[in-house]
């Protein structure tokens, strides 16, 4: 098999650091992409080691920290860590559910260094957002986004969008806007961790789809110059993969809350794969060397198909988790690409079947806690 | 955006202390050497003729036309990008 040597195989800068601060979260979201098996608060690092980490994940060449969690806002250190993400250089940005915010502490979080805010949203209406959020939190964030407009901070809206809230997708951006927002996210679920749990539950249908395509595209003209408008594709309905964490081991490291360093949200689930800690090992070395973020990266992994194919340059073979679950090879063509021959499995999946219930993210794994009790979203 | 706009950076959005990219939220933009020279120069107060004028002083023997050519449409296409908006 002939091989073109490839800029693919030189190790990259990473730009951006994901910082899992906590798997602690006051949301039990049905499509929660964290991994299955959480962490537990006792064996969270330290606020030193964090630090230490920002400051070696600059002097690396990372630009962007995303502190995430879980919830950040129950690390009590959270305006400490933001400060020493920007003493070290870093652009910080926070992805949180606001619960637990107060005008008071988001001005502590501004003040420590905090640029940008990212907040979710589950649907337009309170007993369905909540529903499939797990707990009550529309209301509360509602209630913050005039609060967090009074801050020098970027703010972006994110949707999470799939079967049951897809067909409201109009009043669901309607209400976006009226936040108030430099920025929206129009984000498909995609299946990892408990999403891919529910996904027969979440899984749009085609006609949703196409229909939810024409409706980004509209917005994102409509609204050009005053909310920059950004979306991410359903994969499970394209013909080529997506460029899954911009190629692996090539732009991205995630902290998990207790240090292992993987390249991407979902690593967790390939089998094999030993993640190295930042309490063990600096994280240049970690970037280098870690047998982990070395599996995958390159070209050398790749079945022939890729190999040959021009758009491995593009798409660096698309997501190894993904590969992995719905093939049971984490080397195999991710299935959404045409070419793959498991391809046939996700037109399948597309057709959506009776409709089967929820399973929570908490111990009974059967009713949404602090439900609005037995509501259904049609 | 005309000789008299004022352009400024959108909110979140800064150019790096040392290096050369303008940072955002999630994400940042790779500049040319010449790109950040004029991006140094927004600051919501000057306008382009004023960041025009200290560039053509910058840089000695360049024509003022080309200049002023290269600024405009490098601050469109950021303004294009959503990165800068021009104050009212």
């Amino acid at each position: 098999m002939s091989t073109t040597p490839s800029a693919l195989n030189s190790t990259p800068r990473p730009l951006s650091l994901i910082a899992e601060l906590t798997h602690r979260c006051p949301l039990h979201c049905l499509y929660c992409s964290n991994p299955i098996e959480m962490r537990k608060a006792a064996d969270e690092l330290t606020t030193e080691d964090w630090e230490r980490v920002f400051r070696e994940a600059a002097a690396l060449g990372v630009l962007q920290l995303s502190l995430t969690g879980g919830e950040p806002l129950v690390r009590k250190d959270l305006a400490q860590l933001i400060a020493s993400g920007r003493k070290a250089g870093l652009y910080v940005n926070m992805i949180t559910s606001a619960v637990g915010l107060t005008e008071e502490r988001l001005a502590e979080l501004v003040e420590a260094g905090l640029e940008h805010l990212q907040l979710s949203f589950q649907d337009i209406d309170e007993a369905s957002a909540n529903y499939i959020a797990g707990t009550k939190a529309h209301a509360i964030k509602l209630a913050l986004a005039p609060v967090i407009r009074k801050f020098q901070l970027a703010f972006t809206v994110n949707l999470v969008v799939h079967r049951m809230n897809l067909d409201r997708l109009e009043q669901f951006i309607a209400m976006a806007e009226e936040l108030g927002p430099d920025r929206l996210e129009i984000a498909h679920v995609q299946y990892y961790g408990w999403a891919l749990k529910n996904r027969s539950l979440l899984m749009p249908t085609e006609k949703q789809v196409h229909r939810s395509l024409e409706i980004v595209a509209k917005a994102k003209e409509r609204l050009r110059g005053t909310i920059q408008l950004e979306s991410v594709f359903p994969d499970y309905y394209g013909s080529f993969p997506k460029a899954c964490v911009g190629g692996w081991g090539r732009q991205m490291m995630l902290i998990d809350p207790v240090g292992n360093a993987l390249p991407c949200h979902a690593a967790a689930v390939i089998p094999n794969l030993e993640f190295d800690n930042v309490r063990a090992h600096e994280l240049g070395w970690i970037w280098r060397e870690s047998s982990a973020f070395q599996r995958f990266r390159g070209d050398a992994w790749m079945p022939g198909t890729c190999l040959e194919c021009p758009r491995k340059e593009i798409d660096f073979g698309g997501c190894r988790c993904q590969a992995f679950l719905l093939t049971g090879d984490a080397k195999a063509i991710d299935p959404v690409c045409r070419y793959s021959p498991s391809h046939g499995l996700l037109e399948s999946l597309r057709t959506a079947g009776a409709q089967p219930l929820p399973i929570w993210r908490n111990e009974s794994n059967r009713e949404p806690p602090g439900s609005a009790g037995g509501y259904l979203p049609t | 955006m005309d000789m008299n706009s004022i352009p400024m950076v959108v909110r979140g959005c800064r150019l790096h202390p040392t290096q050369d990219v303008l940072l955002m939220p999630e994400g940042t933009l790779e500049l040319n050497g010449s790109s950040r020279d004029v991006l140094a120069r927004v600051d919501g107060n000057r306008d382009v003729t004023a960041i025009v004028q200290e560039l053509v002083q910058e840089y000695e023997g360049a024509l003022e036309a080309e200049i002023r050519t290269d600024v405009l449409a490098l601050l469109q296409d950021l303004k294009q990008r959503g990165v800068l908006r021009e104050r009212i």
